[in-house]
């Protein structure tokens, strides 16, 4: 009897047995394929760019959507990463992204340090006014913002970039960091400053080694803004020497006859950095999103 | 008496208090410091002075020679049916877009929260389009959408369809913008309202399934009303990111056909830096701001409560 049991399940026993006693096998099919129809729908898209990519020119061009095994060729990518000025705009991305965020982080932790563990006047609309600078129109604060860098001689230079994108990411990675100082007890706080540790200290010694998964989110999010910024940069960068990618491969696509190979290929490579880091912070990240956006102040 | 004190001494011992408070606020107020001067300079003034540029005639051609038109700008721009479409552009662009990241979001969210075998992956994967560049996106899209050889135009092609570059077509560029905006947003949206079901005390679920309610007025009735402020939250700042988009319309289709797809944002850049027309892009910029400071004001509102 309890041998045909076991056969009569079967395959759906099996699939039973390997869920969770409150999941019936119904619901986890119903579940994945609701997974699967949205998972195609965000995930084709990149999965065809990258097999694209892998395309000589003939088979992309010739309107078949699978390519034979051996027709795949790593030609492209040798052709990107041969061209200087695509190099030349990675390296000015990475200048740029790497500048803005250690900027952004500075800034952050000292303001969010302040608004989490000190009480003075004006601190509540501060936080405030902080986070409003973020909903307003970007095209418009441009304007008057490329006449000042014009005064000050920072039209085309790395510092004018670095500090349109450090403004463009401070008040949310503030409000983020501030968040995650909020969550570690002030009884730790209290403890260091027994020891002789000054409000200094404390920031240093307490609050920064536990706050790492945040800073870590923190600072993501300000790299991979500034990685992906393309308005700031072509208002204010003039030649190739301030270009950053986005902006380099938006000409890439406006030349005449487009390259296809290259243009795909060049928009791999500038999604590789965000994705590797987006891989080492992503467990982070979920948690860290929801903390900043949804805790109030 | 013990009790009263001079006033010598009853200043000393304000004074101690008053410094502590300094000692406390100084140092608060240093550390403000270099985040407020930042914002103020780059952000704040910048606005200010978007508005008193917009009451002049100027060019980015010889911005010194300003000249001052009062609300000329403004008049010009009721009488401009380009500012009218990009408005009516912006506000269908942003409605739809998030009604639709929503509803998309909120199914994804309901999928996410099951603990399945394997769903860690399936949420870590899914912020993946959030995190691409926009430009990486713009390039997917436009070439899905390219005639002959793209993927979009293969499968029409399969199925006996029309196909053409459908950036280029005038009814189907806009709804191609919206696909953009809600492929890009729906992760974020799903995770948000996922983290949001998640913290909804399992025993509001038990309670109502003894009072037989079933699995859709469970979700009306306790999902719903407990997930409502995370969703507003989440509805006002993308009415307020995409409202204030500018790349993704400039970048793949720069506004056109024929301005189809021109929303304010763009309007406002291509005023600026492509005509030079400072004056006249800084009013539309005005009204812009105005629009944003309505629903910031409806955000904040959210937060304190």
């Amino acid at each position: 009897m309890a041998t045909r049991d076991v056969g009569g399940r079967g395959l759906l026993g099996r699939f039973d047995d390997w869920l969770d006693e409150e999941t019936s096998p119904r619901r986890a099919l119903a579940v994945y394929g609701v997974l699967a129809v949205y998972f195609g729908f965000l995930l084709l898209p990149i999965a065809w760019l990258i097999l694209s990519t892998l395309m000589s020119t003939e088979v992309m061009y010739s309107g078949r959507v699978v390519p034979a095994a051996d027709e795949l060729t790593l030609r492209n990518y040798a052709h990107v990463l041969a061209r200087p000025e695509f190099r030349r705009y990675f390296v000015n991305s990475t200048v740029v992204a790497t500048a803005t965020t250690a900027l952004t982080l500075v800034f952050g932790t000292l303001a969010g340090y302040a608004l989490s563990r000190f009480e003075f006047p004006g601190r509540s609309v501060l936080l405030l006014g902080y986070i409003s600078t973020q909903m307003l129109p970007w095209v418009l604060v441009l304007i008057p913002f490329f006449l000042l860098m014009f005064e000050l001689g920072l039209v085309d230079s790395f510092t004018g970039i670095v500090l349109a994108h450090t403004a463009f990411a401070l008040p949310f990675a503030t409000w983020m960091l501030k968040g995650y100082f909020d969550d570690i007890p002030e009884s730790l706080d209290d403890a260091a400053k027994m020891d002789g540790c000054s409000q200094v200290d404390v920031l240093w010694r307490v609050i920064l080694p536990l706050s790492a998964p945040g800073m870590a989110v923190a600072g993501f999010y300000t790299f991979v803004l500034s990685w992906n910024d393309y308005l700031a940069v072509s208002v204010l960068s003039q030649t190739a020497a301030t270009r950053t990618l986005p902006f380099g491969l938006q000409l890439f696509q406006t030349q005449n006859q487009i390259n296809w190979g290259l243009v795909l290929t060049a928009a791999v490579i500038t999604m590789v950095p965000v994705i590797l880091l987006f891989a080492v912070v992503q467990r982070w990240l979920v948690e860290g999103l929801a903390n900043g956006g949804m805790k109030g102040t | 008496m013990a009790t009263t004190t001079t006033g010598r001494e009853r200043f000393g011992r304000y004074a101690e208090e008053f410094r502590w408070f300094l000692r406390e606020t100084w140092l608060g107020y240093a550390l403000v410091l270099p985040t407020t001067v930042l914002l103020g300079v780059i952000v704040v003034y910048p606005t200010v002075s978007g508005v008193w540029i917009s009451l002049f005639e100027q060019s980015l051609i010889n911005p010194g020679d300003a000249e001052f038109v009062g609300l000329g700008n403004y008049a010009r721009m009721v009488a401009d049916p380009t500012f009218w479409l990009a408005f009516k552009n912006s506000v269908l662009l942003t409605a739809v877009a998030v009604s639709l990241e929503y509803l998309l979001g909120l199914g994804l969210a309901l999928a996410l929260k099951e603990k399945v075998p394997g769903i860690g992956l399936f949420r870590s994967v899914s912020m993946v389009t959030w995190v691409l560049p926009i430009i990486v996106m713009v390039i997917i899209f436009r070439w899905l959408v390219q005639p002959d050889f793209g993927f979009v135009n293969i499968v029409l092609d399969w199925l006996g369809l029309p196909t053409t570059y459908w950036f280029g077509n005038e009814t189907w560029a806009f709804p191609l913008v919206v696909a953009m905006h809600v492929w890009r947003n729906v992760p974020f949206f799903a995770i948000a309202l996922m983290a949001s079901m998640q913290s909804v005390p399992e025993s509001l679920y038990e309670a109502a399934q003894l009072d037989g309610a079933g699995p859709l007025q469970r979700f009306r009735y306790i999902t719903l009303p407990q997930i409502s402020y995370v969703s507003m939250i989440m509805i006002v700042l993308h009415v307020i990111f995409t409202f204030n988009n500018f790349d993704i319309v400039y970048l793949s289709t720069g506004g056109g056909p024929v301005n189809s797809t021109e929303v304010l944002a763009t309007y406002v850049y291509k005023q600026a830096f492509t005509s030079y027309a400072l004056g006249y892009a800084a009013s539309v910029g005005v009204v812009m701001l105005i629009l944003l400071l309505t629903f910031t004001a409806v955000y904040v509102k959210l937060e304190e409560t």
